[in-house]
């Protein structure tokens, strides 16, 4: 596959599988610390879109993921709100 | 306030509610569409005994009947947040605050992406929208497309858009890589078709499902697979092509497929490009289940169901009191399982508030047998193994919960 690196996996932060291997390969990173630094599935989707795909990247970066485990934590807001909204709430 | 908040007001929710409000519960549903109904909305296929199954109609029954039973329906709703206060579950959304002491969770399911080169292009969309954009919308989605990804979501949604009068082109397999995974092999794939060969849409897997169980069968199967496809209605099934591009500057012009081996391994030199102004992307379903992951609920990643359901029993408790769950955020499966989960789950929430007296118990072991009959008899099913997933599910929940409940 000629340019596997080129394709787009998380399309709201428009960040490619590239980018996704070079940061993980460089830094040697947890989940949580690959979505910080690349922003793959902080989009305006909250990651519905991309989080499978990065799923199975992830399974190569950090190995040993148990079953009982979700790879990468789910955050409140799980839905794009305002600031005003969240604000309510506090 | 209400005494059952429901998130999510398809076939699993719109039961969950009715059966609640049928025992005496005050009852609210909020979902973030435009109508209630979820992905009922977009279904439209015959039923093997030659019935239409016809999801706008279910939808609009369901909605009717909890409407008779003062079930407020609240649309265009989303929910952001769930969280256990002072024995209350809040229910944050981007209306305001609800809060009741029992939440039922319906979410449905959401898909899975096949990332390729050239699938942000406009034109490129996963085969649900379009199913939405015709079914639901009424809106042409192009000319001629192409369809990636051969599986039972994608063989009942072509057969909508061919009732639609749109054409699809071609089905063909996505590249196998590290993200599509079995989905680009033909050997895995043309396997679980098999498994589903009595809702098989070709004579040919069909025929095929009885003949090709063994393994060295089925290579001489798909070394003998017609190299143009098997043909669902009109459409080539085409196994041994994958998807490696789709082309164009600023729309869907075309899409480059390959020929690959029965691996999915790309044959050098067989590249060419078809024109189409539409793509679907089919990569399959899994459980929409963000809210109970915030809310705390421990899960497992049990494949069979589609991917990580949180924990609930067979009565759709949660081990989080007063949360509970049903249809396809515990597991993927057809319209009217959700339903009868739903209603399930409903009952579980009015035993657990107390009503029903005396009967509760007897309707809940009905409903229960309910969910094992219809699935049983389902026209659609999402994945062969999945009472090995639900029997996996239920066994976990006797291991860690069902003892300390009793005691
Ligand atoms: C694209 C697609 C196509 C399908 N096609 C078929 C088919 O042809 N035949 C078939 O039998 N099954 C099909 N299914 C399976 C389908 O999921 C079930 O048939 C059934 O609709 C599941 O019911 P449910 O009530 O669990 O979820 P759904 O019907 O999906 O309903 C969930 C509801 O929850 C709402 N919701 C989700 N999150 C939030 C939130 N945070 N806040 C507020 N509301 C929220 C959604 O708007 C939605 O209305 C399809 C599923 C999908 C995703
Ligand atoms: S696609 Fe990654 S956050 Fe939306």
């Amino acid at each position: 596959m000629a340019n596997m690196g080129d394709i787009v996996i998380c399309r709201c932060e428009e960040v490619t599988y590239g980018q996704l291997q070079a940061t993980a390969e460089k830094h040697n990173c947890t989940a949580r610390e690959l979505k910080l630094r690349t922003r793959a599935g902080m989009g305006f989707c909250g990651g519905r879109t991309c989080r499978p795909s990065l799923d199975r990247i992830l399974e190569s970066v950090t190995p040993a993921i148990a079953p009982g485990e979700i790879p990468l934590k789910y955050q409140p807001p799980i839905r794009p709100v305002t600031f005003g909204t969240v604000g309510e709430n506090l | 306030m209400s005494d059952v908040i429901v998130i999510g007001g398809g076939p699993a929710g719109l039961a969950g509610a009715i059966a609640c409000a049928k025992s005496g519960l005050n009852v609210s549903v909020v979902d973030e569409f435009i109508k209630p109904g979820g992905r009922l909305l977009g279904q439209l296929h015959r039923e093997p005994s030659g019935e239409w199954w016809n999801g706008i109609k279910e939808s609009e029954r369901l909605h009717q009947e909890a409407r008779k039973l003062s079930v407020d329906i609240r649309c265009g709703v989303s929910v952001y947040n769930l969280e256990k206060e002072n024995q209350l579950w809040n229910v944050y959304t981007n209306q305001g605050t609800l809060t009741a002491p029992f939440v039922l969770v319906a979410t449905g399911a959401a898909e899975y992406p096949i990332p390729l080169p050239g699938w942000t292009l406009p034109g490129v969309m996963s085969i649900g929208a379009a199913q939405v954009m015709t079914n639901v919308h009424r809106v042409q989605v192009g000319k001629k497309g192409v369809i990636i990804g051969a599986n039972i979501l994608a063989f009942a949604i072509l057969n909508e858009l061919q009732l639609a009068g749109i054409t699809v082109d071609r089905i063909v397999l996505p590249e196998r890589n590290q993200i599509s995974q079995t989905a680009g092999e033909p050997e895995e794939v043309m396997k679980s078709l098999l498994n589903a060969a009595h809702l098989a849409p070709s004579p040919f897997l069909r025929f095929g499902s009885r003949f090709m169980r063994r393994d060295w069968i089925r290579k001489v199967g798909l070394n003998f697979y017609p190299k143009n496809g098997v043909k669902i209605n009109g459409t080539p099934l085409q196994l041994r092509k994958a998807a490696v591009e789709i082309i164009g500057k600023d729309h869907v012009e075309g899409v480059r497929l390959a020929d690959i081996d029965a691996n999915g391994t790309i044959i050098a030199g067989s590249e060419t490009i078809y024109e189409a102004d539409f793509v679907c992307i089919a990569g399959g379903l899994y459980p929409l289940a963000e809210l109970t992951a915030i809310a705390g609920c421990p899960f497992q990643y049990i494949p069979e169901l589609g991917g990580h359901v949180p924990h609930h029993s067979e009565t759709m408790e949660t081990p989080l009191k007063g949360l509970f769950v049903a249809g396809n955020i515990t597991g993927i499966e057809s319209g009217k399982i959700a339903m009868a989960q739903g209603t399930t789950a409903g009952l579980s929430i009015a035993k657990h508030a107390g009503k029903g007296a005396g009967t509760i118990d007897e309707q809940l072991q009905q409903a229960l047998k309910n969910v094992r009959t219809v699935r049983r008899h389902a026209a659609i099913q999402f994945n062969p193994e999945i009472d090995s997933g639900r029997s996996r599910m239920n066994q976990l929940w006797e291991d860690l919960y069902a003892t300390s409940i009793e005691q």
